[in-house]
């Protein structure tokens, strides 16, 4: 279902950000069709897609092809957040999630793994007229780190075009004005500009499975303590790879190991089994990168296998932590402790140490029914569903738990009135989540320990409320799917 | 005349419209589709709708079958099709469907099972009623064409 032009397009910045090349990835082929419609007033260049697996294949084909990428969230072959990872890792483009589903945890999720952002549906065109500006974020971001005085005459000339054009309107609406001409001209002599200082400036680099491998082996052979970026870079003589690129990819890795302990922790099922399990299993993934059983199982068991993906300027990644961490929308204790334990900075001790912490805090878990405010410990998430319940009910009573609908049993309704009732249970049942959200940021805040706990307590907490949505649906019937970080 | 007829057709499409808006089946998503079809895509919101109607009487079926004639249900299959019945459904505005979705999946999250079998029903019967008034309305909008096109031949009118 894949349309566009012949081969490759290129960008075309004089008419930035018309001509936007958008892949958008969704099952629901009803959405398909108004997306396009919708993006292509929006005068950007649009491909559409019906499987996950389809969009990397086109992605992969087409390097450079595509400049964003909006994905839905529950797609049949893979789950949205393990594309978004995959996207991030190895296109290094800016995705937008989309789902019909609005609650925090999984927003959370979203932005966790690396989401520029994350639209509810329905969609409206006021909101994707403005995705360009993750393309150019990411733009800035990506200048800024390669710290060139060319990087620098690059902003300045985007910097120009987006004077010229209202909130991005002008382009979008096909309208040029009759001083076009001489914006034209000036933009004529950026463009040349920019076209030299682009092939000064270093090329994206992509890296491929092959490479990963080299770098995972590197990694291991120097011994994850003493690695560093330049000895991963000696290891792995590879000529073309820069010593920035080895740095940037590094950070990645920490953050991603980083993130599956952290899901270890989370997930509802077993316990220290389980984490014991993970930990052992990302070495196997590390050494090998390709399926091993336990992968399987864990998939089973909720932790993402994805890597630690850029999103659009977001993500602990970059060094500027605050800055780049304002365009995720949730309070800045979030952004910046999004990755308490890891600063590009840090050595590996604190990586162990932190494992070990983690491991405390779990025991303590197990003792503490209570939610305590004053106890920092008892936000992280909690292992069984029944210990979020006494949570959630020991909080405040403004959340009743949501009580079986009595009326399904009374007598034959006509449909308006069981639709009252069900527009009835509906109101009640966003309230509770808007309550909970917003408790849940004020006790956080209040919390004496802002390190471990922000990201962790809105997931399980919902988990309670919400069974359904911790179900990923590639560990069903397709289990051959998830084979790893790279192999597809 | 024919005049009047065209004028009669336009009114009672108004008219069918703002009751389905009163009612609460559409809402705003569909005054959003119609203003995406234009002069490219004469026909954008009736296509956008088959295809809708397409997909959903597919989910209804995975759903019935899933239900019925069955000892145990399979309630993740049962959350992922609603999920996918839910987000069509919000595509084209389908506000009364959407709705009906959500509360079927908080059934299937207490594990309820009359709820969700009553909730399958009044969702069939919702689907059944709102593609009969789409089908009405199409109906209408392509008379009303045919009207125009009849006194005014060779000239189209974009609705």
């Amino acid at each position: 279902m894949a349309e566009g032009i012949n081969g490759f397009s290129s960008p075309r910045a004089d008419v930035f950000p018309a001509g936007l090349r958008v892949l958008v990835v969704d099952d629901d082929p009803t959405w398909l069709k108004i997306l396009e419609k919708m993006l292509k007033k929006c005068s950007y260049e649009v491909t559409t897609c019906g499987l996950a697996i389809e969009a990397l294949d086109l992605l992969r084909e087409r390097k450079d092809g595509f400049d964003i990428v909006i994905s839905d969230v529950n797609m049949p072959d893979m789950d949205g957040f393990k594309l978004l990872e995959h996207v991030g890792l190895e296109m290094d483009l800016p995705v937008i999630m989309m789902s019909v589903d609005g609650e925090t945890s999984r927003v959370m999720r979203g932005v966790q793994h690396g989401a520029c952002d994350y639209l509810l549906k329905p969609i409206r065109m006021k909101e994707l007229r403005n995705i360009w500006q993750h393309v150019y974020r990411k733009k800035i971001h990506e200048v800024r780190d390669t710290e060139s005085h060319e990087g620098l005459e690059e902003i300045l000339m985007m910097r120009n075009i987006s004077e010229q054009s209202d909130d991005g309107y002008l382009f979008c609406g096909g309208d040029m004005t009759p001083g076009k001409k001489r914006k034209d001209a000036e933009h004529n002599y950026n463009d040349k500009d920019f076209l030299d200082h682009s092939s000064i400036k270093k090329a994206r680099v992509v890296w491929t499975v092959d490479l990963h491998q080299k770098f995972v082996k590197a990694v291991n052979h120097i011994g994850f303590e003493k690695v560093g970026p330049k000895k991963i870079l000696d290891l792995m003589n590879v000529p073309w790879l820069t010593r920035e690129n080895v740095a940037s990819h590094l950070q990645k890795y920490r953050l991603y190991l980083t993130r599956l302990q952290k899901d270890d922790l989370k997930s509802t099922d077993s316990t220290k089994m389980q984490q014991n399990e993970a930990n052992s299993r990302i070495h196997e993934v590390d050494l090998k990168g390709t399926t091993t059983t336990s992968l399987q199982t864990i998939e089973s068991k909720k932790i993402l296998t994805g890597y630690a993906a850029k999103g659009g300027g977001g993500g602990g990644g970059h060094h500027k932590a605050s800055s780049s961490n304002s365009n995720i929308g949730i309070s800045n204790s979030f952004g910046s402790t999004q990755y308490p334990r890891f600063n590009s900075t840090v050595p590996s001790d604190q990586y162990s140490w932190n494992t070990g912490f983690t491991e405390f805090q779990f025991k303590q878990e197990q003792h503490n029914q209570q939610f305590h405010v004053e106890n920092g410990f008892t936000n992280l998430g909690l292992p069984t569903t029944l210990q979020q319940q006494n949570q959630v009910n020991s909080i405040n009573n403004l959340m009743p738990r949501f009580q079986p609908p009595d009326p399904w049993t009374l007598k034959d309704d006509t449909s308006i009135n069981n639709l009252e009732l069900s527009s009835i249970l509906l109101q009640s049942q966003s309230q509770q989540q808007h309550s909970s959200s917003t408790i849940n940021l004020d006790m956080q805040k209040k919390s004496g320990v802002p390190d471990f706990n922000d990201p962790e307590v809105s997931p399980s907490l919902y988990d309670a409320l919400r069974f359904d949505y911790d179900y990923p649906p590639d560990s069903l019937e397709y289990p051959v799917i998830d084979q790893g970080l790279f192999i597809i | 005349m024919l005049g009047f007829g065209a004028v009669r057709l336009r009114t009672d499409m108004n008219r069918l419209l703002s009751l389905l808006f009163h009612q609460g089946v559409l809402d705003e998503q569909f005054l959003q589709l119609q203003h995406l079809q234009d002069q490219t895509s004469p026909n954008f919101v009736s296509d956008v709708v088959t295809i809708y109607f397409q997909e959903s009487e597919k989910q209804l079926r995975n759903l019935r079958n899933l239900l019925l004639d069955r000892e145990i249900w399979d309630y993740v299959k049962l959350g992922i099709h609603l999920n996918q019945l839910m987000g069509s459904s919000s595509s084209i505005g389908a506000k009364r469907m959407r709705n009906i979705c959500a509360v079927f999946r908080a059934a299937v999250e207490q594990s309820n099972r009359p709820a969700c079998i009553r909730a399958l029903e009044v969702l069939e019967h919702e689907y059944c009623y709102l593609k009969n008034k789409l089908h009405e309305l199409f109906q209408m909008e392509q008379q009303s064409v045919l009207g125009d096109a009849v006194r005014y031949p060779g000239v189209v009118h974009q609705l």
